[in-house]
């Protein structure tokens, strides 16, 4: 679905991806983990087109998209829900699912009744400006939002950030239930125990660097990773 | 009666001030530049309509369509080449440009039209109205001035709550790579922008040099300074409070010249500027939304 071949990005003068690679197969969980700073966002942003790469090739579903503006890769069937959420905080709910479908016009009233049956918090809240919504339902609002764009696959940056326990097991809970209704997600999370939890494969990224790989179920078990990211 | 007087005239004057405020206000709002040649494409818009009426004949309610036609395409050059290309820069490059722009309409002008002031016939074919006796006359510029700002405000309003163009442009204003990620065109939506707001300016060179039928190349510079003040005044980034700010600037400034002093008008008017921001500095509708985490 997603193939990442040897990219380069900076800022300015920092060089914040070296060489990454890596794939993403259809109907999978791809788990990308990695310590703050490490490059995880910069990815996203990259192959979501806000970024761009000097060296290298970004190819989904078979379509070099390395130099394709982002506002164009949406209706291509890629979804990011960025870091921090983004949703437009003074905007409605409602208004927010509506620029989700900015791309897909048709499907903007089943859309939003998808959403709403999804996440039955945000139908009470549909009037209300996003800005005044918690930090849970926000982090709704903004999956809600981009499964508006009725994506094949769904990038999420940091979903459980900031949120309370009970809450990031829902918000983790509801990426299985996309993926078993045939979503592909590439997930980045600091919260590598969940993420590896679920994951079909894990990539880790440490200082801009890819430096290993595998199933989740490896991952999780590699006494390195541990110590690294599990807490020992 | 001069009382009353001068309040249609303040309003009156209020309503052009709003007009060109809400291309600012615009501006600002989606792409956070202060465009500082919008009133310069004030006073294009009114030497379009003067040449239009003037030298080809073409009745004057066209020539309005034609002025803002010309300012459309021009508000969308004047993005494209002069600000798109600095869309990364800092803001004080972007700043600086805008008032070379400022400079270049002003001097573009004054090389095709001259410096001698043009006397600008009305484009308003009504008389004005004449109530209690003749104590009060309105005039037919006032009323359709005020007239128009009220249609603009209304259509702007549902333009931006409930257009899908209007919302993807209040999505960018608020956050373009977010926009982005919903597959908005940013750039086309900035560029609609300008669209507008120098559409709108054209109406306002037309509506001022109706009532104040003086124009020269540097026309637009003062409306254009005070008309970026009501924006501020008003809240910059809000359309409510462009209209806002627009019209109690009039009323100042027409109080001011016939109550206080003609020469002091505008230093009241920018004392009571900064008196409002030293209180809300957001100004009178403008807010500042706080981010839950």
């Amino acid at each position: 679905m997603l193939k990442v071949e040897g990219i380069n990005v900076y800022y300015g003068n920092i060089h914040a991806l070296k060489d990454v690679s890596l794939e993403v197969n259809s109907d999978e969980i791809v788990a990308l983990i990695g310590a703050n700073g490490a490059g995880k966002s910069t990815t996203l942003k990259t192959i979501s087109g806000l970024m761009r790469s000097k060296t290298g090739s970004i190819t989904l579903m078979g379509e070099d998209i390395s130099r394709t503006d982002a506002h164009k890769l949406v209706s291509k069937g890629l979804a990011h829900v960025p870091e921090g959420r983004r949703i437009f905080l003074q905007m409605t709910v409602q208004e927010n699912l509506e620029m989700g479908a900015y791309t897909q016009p048709a499907y903007l009233k089943q859309g939003i009744k998808d959403v709403f049956e999804r996440f039955p918090r945000l139908k009470h809240r549909k009037n209300q400006i996003a800005g005044t919504l918690s930090g849970g339902e926000q982090q709704m609002l903004a999956i809600g939002r981009a499964l508006m764009s009725r994506p094949k696959l769904l990038m999420l940056d940091e979903p459980s950030m900031g949120l309370a326990p009970i809450l990031v097991q829902q918000i983790f809970d509801i990426i299985k239930e996309l993926h078993d209704t045939g979503t592909t997600i590439l997930l980045v999370e600091q919260n590598a125990e969940m993420a590896l939890r679920i994951a079909d494969r894990a990539y880790v990224l440490e200082s801009g660097r890819i430096t290993v790989s595998g199933t989740g179920r490896e991952l999780a078990q590699s006494d390195s990773i541990k110590k690294a990211y599990l807490g020992g | 009666m001069t009382l009353v007087s001068n309040l249609i005239n303040g309003i009156s004057l209020g309503s052009v001030y709003a007009i060109i405020a809400l291309g600012y206000t615009m501006v600002y709002g989606i792409a956070k530049m202060l465009n500082f040649a919008h009133g310069d494409v004030i006073m294009v818009g009114a030497y379009i309509s003067y040449v239009s009426t003037a030298s080809l004949n073409v009745p004057p309610l066209l020539s309005v369509v034609i002025a803002m036609a010309v300012c459309t395409v021009l508000g969308i050059l004047i993005e494209g080449l002069a600000y798109r290309p600095l869309r990364k820069a800092s803001s004080l490059a972007v700043l600086i440009t805008a008032i070379g722009v400022s400079y270049l309409l002003q001097n573009a002008a004054l090389l095709i039209w001259g410096s001698t002031p043009i006397s600008f016939a009305s484009v308003v074919p009504f008389d004005s109205v004449s109530l209690f006796g003749g104590k009060l006359v309105i005039t037919a510029e006032s009323i359709v001035t005020v007239a128009v700002s009220i249609v603009i405000m209304v259509l702007l309003n549902l333009f931006t709550k409930k257009g899908k163009m209007g919302k993807a442009m209040r999505a960018v204003s608020e956050d373009k790579d977010a926009a982005q990620l919903m597959g908005i065109n940013t750039n086309a939506t900035i560029s609609m922008t300008f669209a507008i707001g120098s559409a709108l300016a054209a109406v306002a060179g037309v509506l001022l040099c109706s009532a104040y039928p003086m124009l020269t190349p540097t026309t637009g510079s003062m409306p254009g300074i005070k008309a970026f003040t009501a924006a501020v005044f008003g809240g910059i980034g809000s359309i409510p409070g462009a209209m806002l700010g627009g019209i109690m600037l009039g009323v100042i400034e027409i109080f001011a010249t016939s109550y206080i002093s003609s020469e002091l008008s505008n230093a009241i008017l920018f004392a009571i500027l900064i008196i409002v921001l030293l209180v809300k500095p957001t100004g009178l509708l403008g807010k500042a939304v706080k981010e839950k985490v």
